[in-house]
């Protein structure tokens, strides 16, 4: 079986293990080993080392790497900012003068970077290395007639020029309409596809703000889509519509209920059915109907056929 | 506004030591605002109008502005310049410049805290939620890992981070 090197980042082992859980079930059963990084930390996050010095921000991106490159496994991230984090850095460290300061330093903990390790995000995995046909051989129950809103993220699509895989066009993303319709869910199209959800550094520094982005974004979903879900290959996405429907809500901005949000590899784990306790447990916004709806005998796909 | 050489020199050279190494390609088209989510927000100091501040020799001046730390670093800026700018680039080598001189705002050293003590930026105990869900109590990551917490921290401890006095 293929080994890739499970790189967790902070909020999906910390506060939403249940996107780690998912992972951990689903990609076994594709034929796709996760393997621990032990000791991997933070990316890190663009509020720390990225935004204090550039060589440093290398060092830690580094030091995640050299665990992986000691494993001779390419590298699989949950987190988007992970992705963007990581490959960025990577890409910094194709810069000679750059590569030697870096290395001097994680001289001082006796690593080496050598860049023998790629970066990829958990949808390339499925969606470039599994394939949609393994994935749909795999599914126990059929999503038809579910209506689902994709939110891809910006760390996956921006700048292209670092990333190993690239969308063909990171203005209209394809990669995750494409997972989610492999469990014969539709997946329709909104006017802000590609807008920002407002997580992330602006969040922490303007929450009003954030909100604002977000609400554009999630009336565009509601009003044109009207989804029975969202389903995001973003965890700072994820917890952006979980965390902030109830709020817009709670102040009375929307007139709707929150719309149920899924990590993706939660909603392929229902699909391919395994335990909603362990893979899809912790939000905010009561998902319990709509994961009773997904795995409702009706959908069960029968066996031979 | 009175244009001086020097500042715009000094300016420039600080950006640029900061990473922002293609400042002097912009050509003002504002590409980069047009598409930037934290201009759309309402940040009022993010791509073409923060790169014609610089470029005017203007940084001192905006040291207090919190603009740059509302900049997401999703990069449609970098995609659609047709400059090769890469604005994000700059955004954030005027916010390492800020950083640098301590004028950010008090809830960003947490997180600083949190990576050098654990290793992870974001770090709440785990321990129950993952119970839950069924993974071992402590993640394989540096929260658990005293010897992992210790690297990260020598790459802090010998970093220009190091000598700022946050952790």
């Amino acid at each position: 079986m293929e080994q890739i090197g499970l790189y967790l980042g902070c909020n999906i082992p910390l506060k939403n293990p249940d996107i780690e859980q998912s992972f951990r079930k689903i990609f076994p059963a594709l034929d796709v080993q996760p393997v621990d990084l032990e000791g991997a930390g933070c990316c890190p996050a663009w509020g720390t080392a990225p935004s204090f010095d550039l060589n440093t921000w290398c060092a830690i991106s580094s030091r995640n790497i050299t665990i992986a490159e000691e494993k001779n496994v390419d590298i699989m991230t949950g987190c988007n900012s992970c992705f963007g984090v990581l490959s960025e850095a990577k890409h910094f460290l194709e810069t000679p003068a750059t590569r030697t300061a870096v290395n001097n330093s994680l001289a001082k903990i006796n690593r080496e970077y050598k860049g023998t390790s790629d970066i990829y995000h958990v949808a390339h995995v499925l969606h470039k290395k599994i394939g949609l046909t393994k994935i749909r051989e795999n599914l126990k129950y059929k999503l038809d007639g579910l209506k689902i809103a994709v939110q891809t993220g910006c760390h996956t699509l921006w700048p292209s020029d670092v990333y190993k895989v690239k969308e063909d066009n990171p203005y209209f993303p394809t990669m995750l309409k494409e997972l989610c319709e492999v469990t014969g869910a539709t997946v329709c199209h909104y006017s802000r596809l590609e807008g920002c959800c407002g997580m992330g550094g602006m969040r922490s520094t303007d929450a009003e703000k954030s909100l604002k982005l977000f609400k554009e974004k999630l009336l565009s979903i509601k009003e044109e889509t009207n989804a029975d879900m969202i389903v995001t290959t973003c965890s700072s996405c994820f917890m952006q519509f979980d965390m902030s429907q109830p709020i817009l809500k709670g102040r009375g901005v929307i007139d709707f209920e929150p719309i149920p949000t899924f990590y993706y590899t939660q909603l392929l784990a229902l699909a391919m059915g395994f335990d909603p306790q362990q893979v899809a447990c912790i939000s905010q916004i009561d998902r319990n109907p709509i994961i009773a709806e997904i795995q409702s005998d009706t959908r069960r796909i029968k066996e031979g056929m | 506004m009175i244009i001086d050489q020097n500042k715009i020199d000094e300016t420039i050279k600080i950006i640029k030591a900061n990473g922002g190494h293609g400042i002097q390609k912009c050509v003002q088209c504002g590409a980069c605002s047009a598409i930037c989510p934290g201009v759309k927000a309402g940040f009022p100091l993010l791509c073409r109008a923060l790169i014609k501040d610089l470029l005017n020799g203007l940084l001192e001046e905006n040291i207090e502005n919190s603009s740059s730390w509302g900049c997401q670093a999703c990069n449609r800026c970098t995609e659609v310049c047709p400059q090769g700018v890469r604005p994000q680039e700059v955004v954030f080598a005027f916010r390492r410049y800020q950083a640098n001189e301590l004028a950010f705002s008090t809830s960003a050293v947490t997180s600083q805290m949190n990576l050098y003590e654990t290793g992870h930026a974001v770090f709440t105990d785990p321990k129950e939620a993952r119970r839950k869900v069924g993974l071992p109590e402590e993640t394989p990551t540096s929260a658990f890992n005293e010897a992992a917490q210790q690297e990260i921290r020598t790459l802090m401890d010998n970093s220009p981070m190091g000598e700022l006095g946050l952790f």
